[in-house]
């Protein structure tokens, strides 16, 4: 009996003891960690960024956002629109071959925009390219995209949507197993752990430096901090812990690098009932927000104070607005000015359980009981709570963030035009919605462009539909080993040019 | 006993058809849309109205159900809606993870529970006792996700062949391989990812068995058939573990067959620190993202399992005690 065991406790050392070290990842695979796994890969069907992190390394759109937030090209080396701005003409890249080996067209581009704007198709983001009426081929690498109306930040949604294989698309498994033009080919993929991709050596851009590219994805926070730190991951970009950022940044074996993201997070305030009907009552509100508290204590110094809904990086942005900082002696006067000081005010905020989110909703009860607004906050799960935002107009005040805020056109008309699809505050201004309605008509780079933005920015700071919280900021984790990365202020574009990383 | 199979698998269909009912209800009713969640924070009007009528949400609840409930029948449950693959194949694939996961667990379980549980009610009141109980509360105490996390900081960062997370190798595939061919790689990668996710599973179960074992055990020796048996002569380890222990395993034997069936479903949490590919989180993010026909038919197989694993359960009681007869 002992002897048995004997033998099998020496067999088992054997196997632990001998087995090899497979603890840190591959020299020849870029291990990416990623905070959630992707829904799907077609670019035509998700929503999420998690989804795109990956689609952008298989797959590439006509044009797509650099580092510096710049449009570039990318499957197409040229586009201009029309003078009256009704037509956008793309010259696509000559050369380009699909996973498959079959030349990239015109074809492809036309079947993917028309799939998307066709009714009978489920494409989620539909409304995005609804202003696109035919789209006209005039050769294989010359390609027209007529318009129903002027919108001149189109060409920032096509960056969002990569090109799909017009003799794959169809393909009832696309959605697992896609192809497309990208430095890195599809392998296999493992949902909620691993998926495979290996270099496209046939790519227009050239040969990608590392063979393999492989994505894990991690849900936990810590789990994914731990993971890194044990090197079985090299990078990841978003969902860092903010807690062990000090700690990160003063370890020499770890580089951090962090750039203005493209979003922000905001409180919403319902303007048409309840004492936030009044312009005062909202902007007192808004002088409550402890801003600079927030940022520092809550989200560890990631992101900044917020000002407007434009990011300041974008060209558009304006700081010309009319004050709201932080300030309370400032919001009692305003709430005395408006005769509802001494009242007794009772708001109902609402948010979803983000932690951060949380900790933001009471710090905001705490800063309004000393103004006199009591605030009573209930937090809902996503799902319930996102319901409630957008069927009914059952709150006073909501605690959301948007992310991919590219242009002022995305980051002002959906919210504050009246007829906006995504205008939760229920906000109606009529020169505000005549300046956005202009926006869309202008040259973006004109200078005619930013002081409309700008007029209309003001107009949304001094109404405050929105109480401004942060800016967000993105941060990148990766080894000092690894050199080509930088950190993309668009989460779902951190990979795109995977193939220029090199791992030592 | 055929008999009494043939019922109870009978009386499976009335609860089966229940538990659809009331998940289909809990689903549809609860707040959150899963045309929102896909959409998100973009959503217009016209893609919600649009993709409500694609999807099918357009239509009266009890006539979805119905036609679900129809196709579920002929073993169809439907697709994903987010993910746009048929439900059947993603929990089939999902399945082995999770019950791999659950079976090492148990077994860790009761491997150490049984005998920690017999020692601790032979030395009953010594410092072995004692120890036993000490680390048996300190088990139970644990919440799962807590030992998980001290076992990746304490152990998996600095042992460089335990991984963080995620799953090697399937272990009783790498077991069949291990006897069939002496190839041992596929179990060493197979436990080495699934060593820390079962430990921490493991210890709350191995814990309840512990406890349990030796209430359970001190009940029985105190029995007049155990003094019957001292009397007789019979050695205190024939005592003890022929007719002690195996009158004592009974209630032993139904709290690991329902802690079983709850882990194929609930062991979310450890799956999640893990990155453990399970069922439970397949599950949960269908809920979160409120993918109806996951949620229906996982809720749906999910319960059916158990219902099975009660059976079984049910079933050894005959064989541990044979004064149990199933007519």
């Amino acid at each position: 009996m002992s002897k048995r065991i004997g033998t099998l406790v020496l067999a088992l050392a054997m196997v632990f003891g001998f087995g090899t070290m497979a603890g840190a990842a591959p020299d020849d695979t870029i291990v990416i960690g990623s905070g959630a796994e992707a829904v799907g890969l077609d670019p035509r069907l998700e929503t999420d960024v998690p989804s795109f992190e990956r689609i952008n390394v298989i797959m590439e759109p006509l044009v797509t956002f650099d580092v510096d937030m710049q449009l570039v090209e990318r499957l197409a080396t040229d586009w201009e629109f029309s003078d009256d701005g009704m037509t956008l003409t793309f010259w696509l890249r000559e050369g380009v071959v699909f996973h498959d080996g079959e030349p990239f067209t015109a074809e492809d581009v036309k079947y993917t925009f028309e799939w998307v704007l066709d009714e009978e198709n489920a494409a989620p983001n539909r409304a995005l390219y609804a202003d696109i009426g035919e789209i006209e081929i005039e050769n294989d690498y010359l390609i027209h995209f007529h318009l129903d109306n002027p919108n001149s930040f189109l060409l920032n949604n096509m960056a969002r949507m990569p090109v799909v294989p017009a003799h794959h698309g169809d393909r009832e498994d696309f959605r697992e197993n896609p192809v497309g033009t990208g430095p890195y080919a599809f392998v296999d993929w493992t949902r909620d752990d691993v998926m495979n991709l290996e270099a496209f050596n046939e790519y227009w851009g050239g040969e990608p430096i590392h063979p393999y590219v492989q994505f894990r994805a991690i849900p936990e926070g810590s789990t994914r901090l731990l993971a890194f730190e044990a090197g079985e991951i090299d990078m990841y970009q978003g969902g860092v812990v903010p807690q062990e950022l000090p700690r990160l940044e003063d370890d020499p074996n770890i580089a951090v690098e962090r750039t203005p993201g493209t979003g922000y997070n905001y409180l919403g305030f319902n303007t048409q009932s309840g004492p936030l009907a009044e312009k005062e009552v909202r902007q007192a509100l808004s002088r409550v927000i402890n801003r600079e508290g927030i940022v520092e204590r809550v989200l560890n110094g990631i992101g900044e104070p917020g000002l407007n809904p434009i990011p300041p990086d974008l060209p558009w942005f304006t700081d010309e607005v009319h004050d709201l900082s932080y300030d309370i002696d400032a919001a009692r006067e305003m709430l005395e000015d408006a005769g509802v000081f001494g009242e007794d005010i009772t708001l109902r905020l609402y948010t979803n359980e983000n932690p951060e989110r949380i900790r933001i909703a009471e710090i905001l009860q705490f800063e309004a009981a000393r103004v006199g607004i009591d605030i009573e906050v209930t937090i809902e799960e996503w799902g319930a709570y996102l319901s409630r935002i957008q069927d009914t107009d059952d709150y006073d005040i909501f605690i959301l963030g948007w992310v991919g805020q590219l242009d002022p056109d995305r980051a002002m008309y959906r919210q504050f035009h009246t007829d906006g699809p995504n205008n939760y505050t229920f906000f109606s201004n009529e020169e505000l919605d005549e300046l956005l309605e202009l926006g869309r008509t202008l040259d973006p780079e004109s200078e005619e462009s930013m002081e409309t933005y700008k007029k209309a920015q003001q107009i949304v700071v001094e109404n405050a539909p929105y109480g401004f919280i942060n800016y967000s900021e993105e941060v990148l984790l990766y080894h000092p080993n690894i050199e080509g990365i930088t950190v993309h202020p668009y989460g779902a574009n951190s990979w795109q040019d995977v193939h220029l990383i090199n791992k030592n | 006993m055929f008999k009494y199979i043939i019922r109870r698998i009978l009386q499976l269909i009335p609860v089966i058809i229940g538990i659809s009912i009331v998940v289909f209800m809990i689903v549809h009713l609860a707040p959150g849309d899963p045309i929102l969640m896909m959409l998100g924070e973009d959503a217009t009007p016209e893609d919600y109205a649009r993709l409500q009528r694609i999807y099918g949400f357009d239509r009266p609840v009890h006539e979805q159900y119905l036609r679900w409930a129809g196709n579920a029948l002929q073993g169809d449950l439907g697709v994903s809606i987010r993910q746009g693959a048929p439900v059947s194949y993603l929990i089939v694939s999902r399945l082995p993870a999770t019950i791999e996961l659950a079976f090492i667990s148990v077994l860790l379980g009761v491997i150490l529970g049984i005998p920690l549980g017999v020692i601790a009610a032979i030395k009953r009141e010594t410092p072995i006792d004692f120890f036993s109980m000490v680390v048996a509360l300190l088990g139970v105490s644990m919440p799962g996700f807590w030992i998980a996390l001290v076992l990746l900081t304490y152990i998996a960062l600095h042992v460089g062949w335990i991984p963080m997370f995620g799953r090697g190798g399937s272990v009783f595939y790498g077991l069949w391989q291990l006897i069939t061919t002496f190839d041992g790689t596929e179990l060493y990668d197979g436990l080495r990812y699934i060593m820390l996710p079962a430990v921490s599973i493991g210890t709350a179960m191995m814990a309840i068995i512990t406890r349990l074992t030796r209430s359970s055990l001190l009940e029985v020796m105190g029995k007049d058939y155990i003094r019957t048996a001292r009397a007789k002569g019979l050695g205190e380890r024939v005592v003890v573990f022929k007719h002690g222990l195996r009158n004592a395993l009974l209630p032993v034997v139904t709290i690991v067959g329902i802690q079983f069936g709850a882990m194929l479903g609930g062991a979310v949490i450890t799956e999640t620190v893990f990155a453990w590919p399970g069922a439970g989180r397949l599950i949960v993010n269908a809920i979160q993202q409120r993918d109806f026909p996951i949620v229906q038919g996982g809720v749906l197989m999910m319960a059916l399992i158990f219902t099975i694993v009660n059976l079984l359960v049910d079933l050894s009681y005959a064989i541990l005690n044979p004064r149990i007869r199933y007519d």
